[in-house]
Parts: C-alpha cells; structure tokens; sequence
C-alpha cells in the first residue's frame, strides 16, 4: 500500500515536471494576446481557438491578419516561417537519407570486413564529435565560406551529416555485432560478395537500429542551431530554429505569436519520439552496457 | 605485404569512403585550419593585414578579464547541471525501472523533453520565468513564497541557475535512459541475497544499486560534463551573456568575438582552449573514475 501511493506521488511528480512546461507552452498558444496578458495568467484558454496558428500561415498577407483583430504585433520575419518550415523538413529529411546511406556502408565495413586500417577508420569517425561544436563553427563557416556555399540548404546538409554520422555508425555497428556471424560466412559460400552480404543478411535484419539512426538523424538536423546560425542569412535556407530565436529576441513579437510557432516547432519531433520510442530508446542506449 | 590491395581491403574502402570524405572537409580540415588562423591576428574588419603572431592570440586570451569571467561562469553552470541531472537522473530511473499500471505511459513522456528543439526549450523557460505574465511568478505566489512578482532572469544571482534549470529539463531524460539500461541489467539474486540477509531498501540502494550502477553514472557524467561545458543555445536566446556578464560562459565569448567583434584570430584560439579543456575533463574522469570502475 505504501509502496503504491508513493510510486503514484512520484508519478504525479514527473508527469508535473515532464510535462507541465509544455503544456504551459500549448495552452498560451491556443490563447490570444489579450487573454495571454492577464495577471494572474490563465492557466486553461479561456476561449480556446488556432488563430495564432492561422496568424502563421497567413503572415505573408497582413491585411488579412489586421482584420481579425487580434492585438498582437506580427513582426517582419513571420513571413519567412513557412519557407523556414520547408527549410527544416528538406534539411531534415536529407540528413536523414543520406546518413542512413553512408552510416549503413561505413558501419558494415567497420562491423563485418576485416580490413587494414580498421581501427584507425573507427577512431577517426569517433574522435571527430569529440571536439565541441562552437570550436568548429568558426573555421566551419571560414570553410564554407570560402567555397562559396554560405546560406545554402546543401551547407547545412552536409555539416548535419558530418555530426550525425559518428553516432549512427556507432549505433549501427552495435546493431551488426549481434547478427551470428554464421549467416554472413553462409551468403559468402552462397556467392554473395560484401554488397551482397550486406542487402541480403545485415539490411533485412536491421530494420530497429535503421529506424533509430533514421530518427536521431532527423531529430538532430531539426533541432540544431548553432551551426545554422553561422551558416545561413536569409530566407534561402534558414531552418525554424532560426526564425524562432529571431523572434524571441525581438522584444516588440507578441508572446501569442513566439508561443505557437514553438509549438509548430516541437511538434514534429515530439510525435517521430514518441511514435518511434521503443527504436530510439535502444538505439540511444546501444553499448551502455557493455561499457 | 604486396601492392594489391584484397578484395575485403577494396570493398571496405569503397564503403567506408563517403563517410570519411565528409569528415575530412567538415570536420577533419576546419579543425587543422582553426589552428592556423588562431596563430594570425586576423580581424574581419580589417581584411588585408594578418599577420602571423605565434601564440600571441593565446596569450592574450588567457590573461583577459572576460576569459576568467567565462571560465567562472561555465564552471558554476556545469557543475550545477550534471550534479543535479545525475541526481534526478537516478531518481526517474529507480521509478521507471518499477512496474505499476502506466509506467509506460512514463516512459513514452521521459522523451518529451529530449525531441524539444533548444530553441523552443529556450523561449518555453523564458516565458515561464516572464517578469509579468510568467507562470512562475503566478505559482510562488499563489504559494505564499513571494510577496511580489520578480523579474527573474535580471537578477545576476539566479540567472545562471535559472538557465542552468533549462538545460537540466532536457537533458535529464537522456541520463535516465542511460542508468535504466544499466539498472535493468544488474541480476534479480543480488537483490534476494540482500534480502535475505536482512537488508532495508535504503541499504540495497546504496550496496547494491548504486555500486551496480558505477559504469552508468561514468557515461552519464562524462556525456553531460561535455555537453553542458560547450552549450551555446540558451545562452544566446535567454540572456546573451547578461544580466551584466551574469551568465557569460566560454560558448558565449567565443561567440561574441567571432561574430560580434569579428576577431578571428582570438576566436579560434579561445576555440582551441575549449576544446583542450573538453579533453583535459574527459581524460581526467576516465583516468579517475574509470579505474575505480575497473
């Protein structure tokens, strides 16, 4: 019986903690800025309803957002929320391929082939994520810079991948160190050379650790802002981190507005985490064990 | 050792190359590169005189007030976040690890904070901490804990702490997740034996769980030292170094030498010192912590 009530408080607790904040975050922007202004706050939408959400996608045209009379100021950068919005899924869902291809054939090599250099392949990838990401953005962005490739989406593409990568492959090649070794020594004797052995045995049978490195690619690609900060500068390719930090930074944005383009912000990655938990949470948690 | 390279040897450079090739121009190279501008007294605003300096921009560096100031502030700051993300950490993990109706329901919410973009992490405490409309200053004092609102990210004393609370929220469930694993695998008949032998919850925690526990904590104490040591984002959207130099860390100087003051040179030296500081730190966990493990 005690044993019940607690584990019911300490429930009640994180549920309190984990969620509250956005919840909080949810319900101010279902509010309008009238009804968000008002001391002491209210907690629940005394009249709920989407219109900081229509605000958004109709920004581009002001006129229209006047007449709702909604009191709230739009600031000049709320029409580029939709093309950052576009922005962030087609970075997002580059990484993610391109990780996926490159992670896939670097993992197999480093998991299954016995090469020279192995080692050294696999310390190399590691090593990289183990310098901080505000010492490489300076000559990241001198690099880039000087190819000519500032405030493009294939910039941002190829910088994700370069963070992304090490863990995946870490991820991956886990996944590849528990498949039996007899079925690739049977598709070798079946004719299959490393290509082969590869679509044939580890892909099929690695779909959980491909979905994971799948989701941590997008996820991270999404949700990063340093380095789109530093390597992009107009509506061309900046990604939603970047509006919405232009946005919060700018005292004169009314709060109904910041809070629902967080909430659009949020809401994709926290649907791909919950839908696909049980992948990212073994791919996440790949190796802690073994130490 | 002939010239003619096996056929594992080809295929594994084939499929290995992509990767490495990207490495090398986005990470491998600008970090080279990062050296040898921190050796030349480069300032973008004036293009065409940069000369080379040897470690002068090192020197410099680390004889400027702001540096100690950073060097302070991100010290505070990291110490405060993984001491208390660790503490929480094992406090969610003991709980999941129980099995009542809903835990799972738990589990799915422990990733709501980890898929949160910064950035909206960010306003989401920003709002919370508003100095009229917050939710924060309604609660306190609704509780009685607070006569009157308080603007509190303008108060040096807190800003950091509150900030510091921020990135604990997002970072705790990672940690978690961690020790969970590593709580799942510790074997049932160590917990019986200590029954057996008479011992309280309180004491299986402490000599069974928490030693068991020692390889996951390291992780969680190394990942998170290196992460709350280089973090950049909330000190950007939150208080930009301020109130005063309340929350000025090394991300944040070196940031603003860059891109504000536009001084490459001295930027990728201080670079260079974060980055040797983030080895110094790991070394020195896996080197003391590790061997106790061992």
């Amino acid at each position: 019986m005690a044993r019940r009530l607690l584990l019911a408080l300490f429930s009640a607790l994180f549920v309190l903690y984990v969620a509250g904040p956005v919840l909080w975050l949810l319900s101010s922007s279902l509010q309008m800025e009238s009804e968000i202004t008002a001391v002491p706050p209210n907690w629940l939408p005394p009249h709920p309803g989407l219109h900081n959400f229509t605000a958004i996608f109709t920004a581009g045209d002001s006129a229209e957002y006047a007449n709702r009379g909604i009191a709230g100021f739009l600031p000049s950068g709320a029409a580029n929320l939709l093309p950052a919005l576009y922005n962030s899924l087609k970075v997002g869902l580059w990484v993610a391929g391109l990780n996926l291809l490159f992670s896939l054939t670097a993992a197999y090599a480093i998991a299954v082939i016995d090469f020279k250099g192995r080692r050294a392949t696999l310390y190399t990838v590691l090593a990289t994520r183990v310098i901080p990401d505000i010492a490489l953005v300076v000559p990241l962005f001198l690099v880039i810079r000087n190819l000519g490739l500032i405030n493009s989406i294939g910039a941002l593409v190829v910088t994700y991948l370069a963070v992304t990568v090490p863990f995946t492959i870490f991820i991956l090649i886990s996944y590849f160190e528990g498949i039996p070794r007899d079925l690739y020594r049977a598709s070798r004797i079946d004719g299959c050379g490393h290509w082969g052995a590869l679509r044939h045995v580890y892909l099929p049978l690695s779909l959980p650790a491909l979905v994971a490195a799948l989701m941590f690619a997008f996820l991270t690609s999404w949700n990063e802002f340093l380095f789109a900060l530093v390597l992009t500068q107009n509506a061309a390719a900046q990604t939603l981190p970047i509006i919405i930090a232009g946005f919060v930074m700018d005292f004169t944005t009314s709060f109904s507005f910041v809070n629902a383009a967080g909430v659009i912000a949020i809401l994709p990655p926290v649907l791909l985490a919950i839908i696909f938990q049980r992948y990212i949470v073994s791919g996440l948690t790949a190796g802690a064990v073994k130490g | 050792m002939g010239l003619r390279l096996s056929y594992d040897d080809r295929s594994a450079a084939v499929l290995v190359f992509p990767v490495l090739a990207v490495l090398l121009v986005v990470a491998a190279y600008p970090i080279l590169y990062s050296f040898w501008v921190s050796l030349h007294d480069i300032v973008l605003t004036r293009p065409l005189r940069r000369p080379f300096v040897w470690f002068e921009n090192y020197e410099r560096m680390l004889g400027d007030a702001r540096f100690h100031t950073a060097v302070l502030r991100t010290t505070v700051y990291t110490v405060v976040t993984v001491s208390v993300v660790s503490v929480l950490a094992v406090g969610v993990a003991l709980l999941l690890n129980e099995t009542f109706p809903g835990h799972k329901l738990l589990n799915a919410l422990l990733l709501l904070p980890w898929a949160t973009p910064s950035i909206v992490n960010g306003l989401m405490w920003k709002w919370i901490y508003d100095p009229t409309y917050g939710l924060m200053n309604a609660v306190l004092v609704k509780l009685g804990l607070i006569e009157s609102y308080r603007a509190w990210l303008g108060d040096p004393d807190l800003t950091l702490l509150l900030i510091s609370n921020a990135a604990i929220w997002k970072q705790m469930p990672l940690a978690a997740l961690l020790l969970l694993v590593t709580m799942k695998a510790i074997p049932d008949d160590l917990y019986r034996a200590a029954k057996v032998d008479g011992a309280t919850v309180f004491q299986r925690f402490v000599h069974v769980t928490l030693p068991a526990l020692r390889p996951g904590l390291m992780l969680v104490l190394v990942y998170e030292t290196m992460i709350s040591i280089r973090h950049f984002d909330l000190f950007l959207i939150m208080t930009q170094g301020g109130p005063g130099d309340a929350s000025y860390t090394l991300s944040w100087l070196i940031y603003v030498e860059t891109f504000r003051s536009l001084r490459f040179g001295t930027g990728a030296a201080l670079s260079y010192l974060l980055a040797m500081l983030t080895f110094l730190l790991s070394w020195l966990f896996i080197r003391f912590l590790g061997e106790k493990t061992a």
